[in-house]
């Protein structure tokens, strides 16, 4: 589902966020990415969705070499890949509803589909009772939901998330942790970034660990260090 | 792509209203500039229905000098019907110019009691072929050497004069209106960039779950039209008011016979309009596509 060549990412003024990395994420997979910050998580995710491009190597996602890609097909590319974020990036002035429809339609999803399919993934994260509810009036856990909700309402096939638990309690992480393992269930390949060593420890999923731009583990059912 | 027309309604009259200060300032510049642009327009269709009223009954008076002969008369005449230039011509000889210059001097008794046939000159009246400022002249030099003749006048340096001075006020009309047109584009395109500023969130959102780019741009192109057609409305309110307070009363003006020809229908002004309306369009989509084409670079 992705595969990483002999990848090398260098910022001005030679901060190599990423170097020689190589691996490959099947359909289905469930990875946590961890390591210190600035070891270049973020950096993996944003090559991913090509917010960024590589110095050197090749980046594919579902079979295609996305370096590649002419700049009008990556929206194309992004509607594959659901990303959900430690700050959630909701929109302040939009209802729950209102956040998750806008989605569906600034990628020109008919008005019956937003209708049915909205409703539906409100329910499915938890917040079938808040959709008139406004970001402000929530936890910071039912904003991730929210958050998780649009990026998985479009059906994609990775979900990338960059320390969804990284603001929320121990508690509330879990419940994070339980929807984004459902979500994994359905077959969507998850690839997630933490600190939050509990979390890694109790699920055992793969786990690709980073220094400094450098790939020093990658272990199947593995901890956080 | 589907775009989704209710949606860009929503959201251009959504930025149009957030940023009110901004709007309005666009859409005042646009109509400036507009209002300038028409009123040169307008002008320069003055100047053209004078000139061609001029033009129209352009003739050229070939006065004969009191001395000349018989012979030099009829010469005159020849040579008038061989040129080509001259497309008619009639010869007022000593009792009509008399007849005339009675009239002429109806209100002076003193003047018209004193005048004797004599002294009335006899002349050709010839009207040209063709009425251009160049060829008229050209024909009065031709005749100016011929022998008998006194004098060759015309209402050519008039022609000339009204076009030049409205060629160099168009000119003028039409730089202040090309000025304005630039502060239009800058304008709005500043708006334009603090409307996506102010949106840059949404923006985020848009392009993390994958909007294309032309589904982002579009509400923000449709706004920067929006103003430029708002603006154009806008001129074309200030042109026909300014056709009835400046030029329809200035027409009407009995002292400035001139600009008889300045009297023109609403809907000649609303009719001239609507391409400065089209140009205002293109000016405002210029100004926004600039303003979205930088802030979108992936």
């Amino acid at each position: 589902m992705i595969r990483l060549e002999n990848v090398t990412k260098v910022y001005k003024g030679d901060v190599v966020a990423l170097r020689d990395g190589s691996f490959e994420i099947n359909k289905g997979e469930f990875v946590f990415l961890v390591g210190p910050s600035g070891s270049g998580k973020s950096t993996l995710f944003r090559l991913m969705n090509r917010e960024e491009r590589p110095q050197a190597g090749r980046i594919f996602v579902a079979g295609k070499d996305i370096g590649e890609l002419s700049s009008w097909k990556i929206p194309y590319l992004r509607r594959n890949i659901g990303s959900v974020y430690q700050d959630y990036k909701l929109l302040l002035n939009k209802s729950v509803y209102e956040n998750v429809a806008f989605a569906l339609e600034v990628i020109g999803r008919p008005r019956h589909v937003i209708k049915t399919q909205v409703p539906a993934i409100l329910e499915l994260v938890g917040l079938a009772k808040k959709q008139r509810n406004y970001p402000n009036e929530l936890s910071g856990g039912e904003q991730q939901r929210v958050s998780i909700a649009r990026a998985f309402v479009n059906r994609p096939l990775i979900l990338l998330a960059d320390e969804p638990t990284g603001n929320l309690d121990p508690a509330t992480s879990v419940g994070i942790m339980r929807l984004l393992d459902r979500i994994n269930r359905t077959g969507t390949t998850v690839v997630m970034a933490t600190h939050d060593r509990s979390i890694v420890d109790t699920m055992r999923r793969r786990v690709i660990e980073l220094d400094r731009g450098t790939i020093i583990r990658d272990q199947a059912r593995g901890v956080y260090e | 792509m589907a775009l989704n027309l209710n949606y860009v309604a929503r959201e251009t009259g959504q930025n149009l209203i957030r940023n009110p200060t901004l709007t309005v300032a666009s859409v005042i510049t646009v109509a400036i500039a507009l209002t300038l642009a028409g009123v040169a327009l307008l002008v320069g269709e003055g100047v053209d229905k004078l000139a061609g009223k001029f033009r129209d009954d352009v003739q050229i008076i070939i006065f004969v000098s009191p001395d000349a002969t018989d012979e030099q008369v009829s010469a005159i005449e020849a040579s008038l019907e061989e040129n080509p230039e001259v497309a008619d011509f009639s010869y007022v000889d000593r009792d009509a110019a008399f007849a005339e210059a009675q009239e002429l001097f109806e209100d002076q008794p003193t003047m018209a009691d004193l005048l004797r046939p004599e002294d009335v000159p006899t002349s050709f009246r010839v009207k040209p072929v063709n009425p251009d400022i160049d060829s008229v002249l050209a024909l009065r030099s031709i005749f100016q050497r011929h022998p008998g003749v006194q004098e060759v006048t015309s209402a050519a340096e008039a022609i000339r004069a009204i076009q030049e001075l409205s060629q160099k006020l168009s000119y003028g009309v039409y730089f202040a209106a090309a000025v304005s047109s630039v502060t239009a584009v800058l304008l709005i395109y500043n708006t334009i960039r603090t409307a996506m500023f102010a949106r840059r969130r949404e923006i985020e959102v848009m392009k993390l779950v994958g909007a294309t780019n032309w589904f982002i741009r579009v509400p923000f192109i449709i706004e920067g039209m929006a103003q430029a057609l708002l603006g154009g409305l806008l001129a074309i309110a200030l042109l026909l008011g300014l056709n009835q307070v400046l030029f329809r009363s200035l027409a009407r003006n009995e002292f400035f016979e001139l600009f008889r020809q300045f009297d023109f229908a609403n809907s000649t002004v609303v009719l001239q309009s609507i391409p400065l309306v089209l140009v205002g369009m293109v000016i405002g989509a210029i100004g926004s596509g600039f303003a979205v084409g930088r802030f979108l670079d992936v």
